[in-house]
C-alpha cells in the first residue's frame, strides 16, 4: 500500500537518481531539482510531501560521485561544478555586505543555500559563509521590526489575502 | 637510620612550607580565572546579531568536580527513592489513571526539550567569549544531559511499574500524526536551537526556563501529588534544583550584551517573539494537561498562569532586567487574555482528534464540570453541553460508530493549524483569542491564528516550511493514517490512544475506526 514513506513517486525518483553516472550530471540534476522543488521560491508543488526525501537521495548520490572523481585537494577546495569554493563564498559574502534591503538579502541567502548546500560546496567553506550571510540577514530583518503595520507588510511580502477574521 | 641528602632537603622544605592536603573549590575557580584564556578573538560557528562581552561573570562559579559531587548526591536520593521505597509501596499503581496519561505527555515532551537544551547551551558555550560565562553554560550542558535521562527514566519507570504502559514506552513513534507533537517541536526544538544564538538563549533561558519552568516543573509536582503520583515530584524537583543555574545563565546572557549596540536595536523584538513562541504552546497545553488530565484539581490554571507568568516573570523578573533596557513583551497582554480560555479550546480539539495521539483522554465528569463552571463561568454553555452530546452519542464506546471529529464536520467547524506555532484551532467554535487569517504565498496557503505569529511568518517565511497533518494526509482514511503513523499497541490493531481511562471499558481498534469512514480533509483547500 502506498504511503507517505514508500510510494511510487519516490520509487520513480530513485530510478532517475540511479541513472546518474558522472559528477557533472549529478551536479546539474541536483541544481535543477532544488531550483524547481525546494525553498519558498519553488516553482513546482507536485512533490510537496516528497521533495525533502528525494533531495536527500540526490545529495547522497552526488556525494558518492564526488568522492569517486575528486582528489583530496579538490574535496577541500572545489564545488561539484569545479568552481573554486573560496571565490564562490567570497562573492556571496561581498554581495551580502553591499546589500541593505532585507528582501534582497533573503534572496542572496536562500539562493546561496540552493546553489551551494553540501555536497555542492565543501562544508569548510559553506558553514562559515552561511553564518556570515545569516548574521547580516538577521540584522536587516530585525531592524525596525514593527515599523510597518501588518497590512503594509503583507503587501511588501507579496502575499494574497484569502481571509481575515 | 641515616637519611639521604635528597630526603632531608625535601623534609626541611616541607617543614617551612607545608604542601596543602586539600584545596577549596572556590580557590580552584579563582585559579582557573588566572589562566586568562583569550576567547575574545574566537569567532563562533553560529550566526548572531549580538556581541557578548569578554568579561561577563557567572554567578554559580562551580567547577566540574564540585558540580559532579553535588549532582551525584541528588541522583542517589532520587533513584534510591524510586527504586527502593516507591517500588515497594507500589506507588506507580496508586496514581490516578487520568494523571498516568498526562505524564505520558509531560515527561515525553519535556525529554525532547531537555535534549534540545543540550545543543542550545553547547551553542551558547561556543558563542560566549568570557571564561566564566562559558563555565556557566558548560554546567548547564551537563544539567541538560542529566535531565534528558531523568525524563526518559520516569517514563521507563511508569511503563515498567505502573498501569497501561503504551504511550509511556514509545511515544515518539506517533510523532508524525499526533497533533501536539509539531507544536512541541516548534517551542522545544526550533525555538531553542534555530536562528540567532542569543535569541535561542532568550527562548530557552529567559522565557522557557525563567518563565515557564515554574508552571511546568514546579506546578506539575503539585498536580502530581494531588493525583497520587509520588514519582514525578521526586524527579521533577530534582530537575528544578538545577533550573536556578539556567535562569542565572539567561540573566547573564542579557548582562553580557547589555552594552552592545545591537541590544538596543534587537533585544526587545527577540524577547517578544520568544515569549509569544513559547506561550502560544505552553499556555494552552499546560492548562489542558493539568485541568483535563487530572481528577483532583489544585487551582485553576488561569491563577497559576497569572501568578507565575504575568506577575512573577512579566513583572518582577523582567523588571529586574529593566536596567539593561529589557521591557515586558508587548504580546504579554494578549497572552493574558488567552490564558483564560485557550486550554479549554484546545482540549475540545484534542479530544476530537484522540485517535491520533499516544495517550488516553477522558471527558470531564459531572463533578469536574461543576468545578469548571465555578472557576470559568460560561464553561458549560460552550464546552460542557458539547461533551454531554458526545457522551450521549457514545464517543467512548467502539461500537457507537461516533468520533467527536465528526461533530466538527457536521456542524461546519473546520479545524485549522497555525503555521507558526503548529497549534490547532477552530475559529468558528472557540472562546479564546484565535482569529483566522489565511494568506497565499507563491502558490501555497497558510493559516494563522494571531497577529504576532503572522508577523513572524511574514518576516521569515522559510523558517516555517512544513506540512501539517491535514496537508500530509489529505484524502486519506483515518485508520490507514493511524496504522501508517504507528498509533497502535503491540497487538498491531488496538489504538494506543483511547477516549476513556475506564479499566473495564472496551478499547478501540483500527477496525472500529475504519467502519466510521473518516477521511482527512485540508480546510485550506475549501477556501
Amino acid at each position: 500500500m502506498a504511503n507517505i514513506h514508500d510510494n511510487p513517486t519516490r520509487d520513480e525518483w530513485v530510478r532517475k537518481i540511479a541513472g546518474l553516472k558522472t559528477l557533472a550530471e549529478g551536479h546539474t540534476f541536483l541544481k535543477d531539482f532544488r531550483a524547481k522543488h525546494v525553498s519558498v521560491f519553488k516553482t513546482d508543488f507536485s512533490l510537496e510531501l516528497d521533495w525533502l526525501w528525494i533531495e536527500l537521495k540526490i545529495e547522497e548520490k552526488v556525494a558518492v560521485l564526488k568522492q569517486a572523481e575528486f582528489n583530496d585537494t579538490q574535496l577541500l577546495n572545489n564545488c561539484t561544478c569545479g568552481a573554486e569554493a573560496k571565490k564562490v563564498a567570497a562573492d556571496a559574502v561581498a554581495a551580502m555586505e553591499a546589500c541593505t534591503d532585507m528582501y534582497e538579502a533573503e534572496r542572496i541567502h536562500i539562493n546561496f543555500r540552493l546553489a551551494c548546500k553540501p555536497p555542492v560546496m565543501p562544508v569548510n567553506f559553506f558553514l562559515d559563509t552561511d553564518r556570515q550571510l545569516g548574521t547580516k540577514l538577521m540584522e536587516l530583518r530585525n531592524t525596525d521590526y514593527y515599523a510597518l503595520p501588518l497590512e503594509e507588510l503583507r503587501k511588501v511580502r507579496g502575499v494574497k489575502v484569502i481571509t481575515l477574521q | 637510620m641515616a637519611i639521604s641528602a635528597a630526603t632531608k632537603a625535601a623534609t626541611d622544605a616541607l617543614a617551612v612550607n607545608r604542601a596543602p592536603v586539600s584545596v577549596g573549590a572556590q580557590e580552584v575557580h579563582r585559579w582557573m580565572q588566572s589562566f586568562t584564556w583569550d576567547f575574545e578573538k574566537n569567532r563562533t560557528k553560529y550566526s548572531t546579531k549580538y556581541k557578548m562581552a569578554n568579561d561577563t561573570k557567572e554567578q554559580f562559579k562551580l567547577i566540574a568536580k564540585e558540580y559532579a559531587r553535588m549532582e551525584s548526591v541528588k541522583d542517589e536520593r532520587q533513584f534510591g527513592s524510586l527504586q527502593d521505597v516507591l517500588t515497594r509501596v507500589d506507588a506507580a499503581n496508586r496514581v490516578h489513571p487520568k494523571w498516568n496519561e498526562s505524564m505520558k505527555v509531560i515527561s515525553n515532551f519535556l525529554e525532547v526539550g531537555e535534549y534540545n537544551a543540550i545543543a542550545a547551551t553547547g551553542m551558547l558555550w561556543d558563542s560566549a567569549t568570557a571564561p566564566e560565562q562559558k563555565n556557566g553554560y558548560l554546567g548547564q550542558v551537563l544539567d541538560e544531559i542529566r535531565h534528558t535521562n531523568q525524563c526518559g527514566y520516569i517514563n521507563y519507570y511508569f511503563a515498567k511499574q505502573g498501569q497501561d504502559a503504551a504511550g509511556h514506552n514509545d511515544a515518539r513513534r506517533t510523532r508524525a500524526i499526533g497533533p501536539l507533537w509539531k507544536g512541541m517541536k516548534r517551542v522545544f526544538s526550533d525555538g531553542f536551537i534555530s536562528g540567532d544564538a542569543v535569541e535561542c538563549s532568550i527562548n530557552l533561558q529567559l522565557v522557557g526556563e525563567a518563565c515557564f519552568t515554574n508552571p511546568l516543573i514546579v506546578a506539575v509536582t503539585e498536580w502530581a501529588s494531588a493525583n497520587g503520583d509520588e514519582m514525578t515530584p521526586t524527579v521533577f524537583l530534582s530537575i528544578e534544583t538545577d533550573e536556578l543555574r539556567h535562569m542565572a545563565n539567561g540573566y547573564q546572557t542579557v548582562v553580557s550584551i547589555a552594552n552592545d549596540e545591537a541590544s538596543s536595536k534587537y533585544l526587545n523584538t527577540d524577547l517578544n517573539n520568544a515569549f509569544w513562541t513559547q506561550q502560544k504552546y505552553f499556555t494552552p497545553v499546560l492548562g489542558m494537561m493539568f485541568e483535563y488530565g487530572s481528577h483532583f484539581k489544585v487551582e485553576p490554571w488561569v491563577k497559576t498562569w497569572n501568578r507565575w507568568v504575568y506577575e512573577d516573570w512579566g513583572g518582577i523578573w523582567i523588571g529586574r532586567l529593566g536596567k539593561y533596557g529589557v521591557q515586558s513583551p508587548a504580546s504579554l497582554r494578549d497572552a493574558k487574555k488567552d490564558a483564560y480560555w485557550a486550554h479549554h479550546d484546545l482540549f475540545l480539539i484534542a479530544y476530537a482528534l484522540w485517535p491520533t495521539g499516544f495517550f488516553r483522554l477522558t471527558l470531564p465528569t459531572a463533578e469536574e464540570a461543576e468545578w469548571y463552571e465555578t472557576n470559568y463561568p460560561g464553561w458549560y454553555d460552550m464546552y460542557g453541553k458539547v461533551y454531554e452530546e458526545w457522551r450521549a452519542r457514545g464517543c467512548e464506546d467502539p461500537n457507537s460508530g461516533f468520533l467527536p471529529l465528526q461533530w466538527f464536520i457536521e456542524n461546519n467547524h473546520p479545524i485549522y493549524i497555525d503555521r507558526v506555532s503548529q497549534v490547532p484551532f477552530c475559529p468558528s467554535y472557540c472562546k479564546g483569542a484565535s482569529n483566522l487569517r489565511v494568506l497565499e504565498y507563491n502558490g501555497k496557503k497558510h493559516s494563522f491564528s494571531d497577529q504576532w505569529g503572522e508577523r513572524m511568518w511574514l518576516s521569515e517565511p522559510e523558517r516555517y516550511e512544513c506540512q501539517n497533518i491535514w496537508e500530509q494526509y489529505e484524502g486519506r482514511e483515518l485508520s490507514e493514517v493511524i496504522a501508517e503513523g504507528h498509533g497502535v499497541r503491540s497487538d498491531g490493531k488496538t489504538l494506543i490512544s483511547q477516549p476513556h481511562t475506564n479499566k473495564d471499558g472496551k478499547l478501540w481498534t483500527l477496525d472500529d475506526i475504519k467502519k466510521i469512514g473518516c477521511v482527512f480533509a485540508d480546510p485550506l483547500k475549501a477556501l
